[in-house]
């Protein structure tokens, strides 16, 4: 597609803190976030909402990056990868439950939403929140198990 | 996939400022809201809007109400409100059902009511559910509103009885009374995140005295150009016991109204058998509630 580029200013909370990011209106966060303001840990993977790998928090609850657009997110607040702690990161690595781990940012960010919604989720209620996220190794036994342990429940 | 870098958005800060872009802009816009479904559309090239009318901000469309024996649920809302709202639960627990299985959570937080019906997928999950709720949805412009039966708004394959300059602000439904029971069902080639190869709902209203079905609403979805409902299979199930040979006839009835198609998701003729098969298990399973 050809055509003018257009820019605009948008500002909303990034990881805690207030930001300001110029970027065309109709692009997506997750390019906003990767290609603009240069905050890799949110990956790219299937582009189209169906393998979680580019999931963030938009107001506390995980969305999909890739089909949310920067205009969609002004004066709201974003939580990515980067902005979610050292506890559930902490505890994948512990379980080993990232093989490539292109997937594990976006399941990451998943297990965060669970995680502040319900402190001591079931293996069910685990799978559940998690059903959108897609691990290619499929290395899924320990992405539950490191859900447990960040839950404190080992 | 395109790059959206000359897409123009324009962010209204209230419904009446967004009519007043539709109306000023109309036909040359399209109203974006969760975005779940257009965002695709418009990477893969499906749709080719140049301008998008984002009112994905406006908060005043975001509530679920009940008033006088009829919820009220705000365009913008999205599913996993719905799915966890305790007025929907107890109205009509066959939505609060769908709108489970609409897709993931990131899905279900992002996607909303109102863009489910405006983007007119026959294999929308929320739209079953709204048929047999005989949902009425309200279409305003800056000159004010009209309200439109969901069953009504479907002329065609996405086309709908609305205008360029009309916006879907709210969708609502008379509660079910005592007696109701329903159940939504969908079949999709993957549990968590899928597009239905057909999805459906079922309502009955059971008479419990004389042991029989007072009334019965059936909606069928990705088995025609729009979600349909089984007329057939209803008058069948109207009168009767539930009884097996019951619930295979009217089951049978479906293929009746249906009209599926071959696509990447699956043959015409696989859609019939589980649009059936689904029916049949569907009316076993509110049997088993009812008791029998």
């Amino acid at each position: 597609m050809g055509g003018t580029r257009i820019l605009r200013e948008f500002r909303f909370r990034l990881n805690g803190e207030e930001v300001s990011v110029k970027a065309p209106p109709a692009y997506t966060l997750l390019e906003a976030l990767r290609y603009v303001m240069h905050l890799t840990g949110t990956k790219d993977g299937c582009s189209t909402g169906d393998c979680g790998a580019c999931t963030v928090l938009l107001d506390g609850r995980a969305v999909h990056s890739c089909l949310t657009l920067i205009a969609q997110v002004e004066g709201r607040e974003v939580i990515t990868v980067e902005g979610v702690g050292e506890n559930i990161p902490a505890a994948y690595a512990e379980e080993g439950a990232v093989q490539c781990g292109y997937c594990t940012p976006g399941l990451v960010t998943a297990s965060a939403a669970l995680l502040k919604q319900n402190p001591k989720p079931t293996v069910d209620e685990i799978k559940e929140a998690l059903r959108g996220n897609l691990c290619r190794c499929t290395g899924y036994v320990k992405i539950i198990k490191a859900v447990q342990r960040a839950s404190g429940d080992v | 996939m395109l790059a959206l870098g000359d897409v123009e958005v324009y962010s209204p800060r209230t419904v009446g400022e967004a009519l007043e872009i539709l109306r000023r802009r109309a036909g040359s816009l399209r109203v974006i809201a969760g975005g779940t479904d257009l965002v695709v559309q418009l990477k893969t090239g499906a749709a080719r809007w140049r301008e998008l009318l984002n009112i994905y901000g406006l908060d005043e469309l975001r509530y679920i109400k009940y008033v006088d024996g009829e919820v009220k649920i705000g365009a913008l809302t999205d599913f996993t409100t719905i799915h966890e709202s305790p007025i929907v639960k107890s109205t009509a627990p066959v939505l609060a059902q769908a709108a489970f299985e609409i897709g993931s959570y990131q899905i279900m937080n992002k996607a909303s009511i109102g863009g489910n019906i405006v983007n007119a997928s026959p294999a929308a999950d929320s739209l079953p559910a709204l048929y047999v709720l005989e949902a009425v949805l309200k279409l305003e412009t800056l000159d004010g509103f009209r309200t439109v039966p969901v069953k009504e708004f479907y002329k065609g394959y996405k086309m709908l009885d609305m205008r360029s300059d009309e916006l879907l602000t709210e969708v609502s439904y008379r509660a079910l009374g005592d007696g109701w029971v329903g159940e939504f069902f969908k079949h999709g080639l993957r549990r968590g995140d899928a597009i239905a190869v057909v999805n459906g709902a079922v309502l009955l209203k059971w008479n419990s005295v004389d042991g029989v079905v007072e009334d019965a609403r059936v909606a069928l979805g990705a088995v025609a150009p729009t979600v349909v409902r089984a007329v057939e299979c209803e008058k069948m199930l109207r009168g009767s016991r539930l009884d097996e040979k019951t619930i295979r006839e009217c089951s049978e009835a479906v293929l009746t109204s249906i009209s599926p198609i071959d696509d990447v998701r699956g043959s015409a003729a696989y859609r019939r058998e589980m649009c059936v098969n689904y029916v049949y298990m569907t009316l076993w399973s509110l049997a088993r509630r009812l008791g029998m």
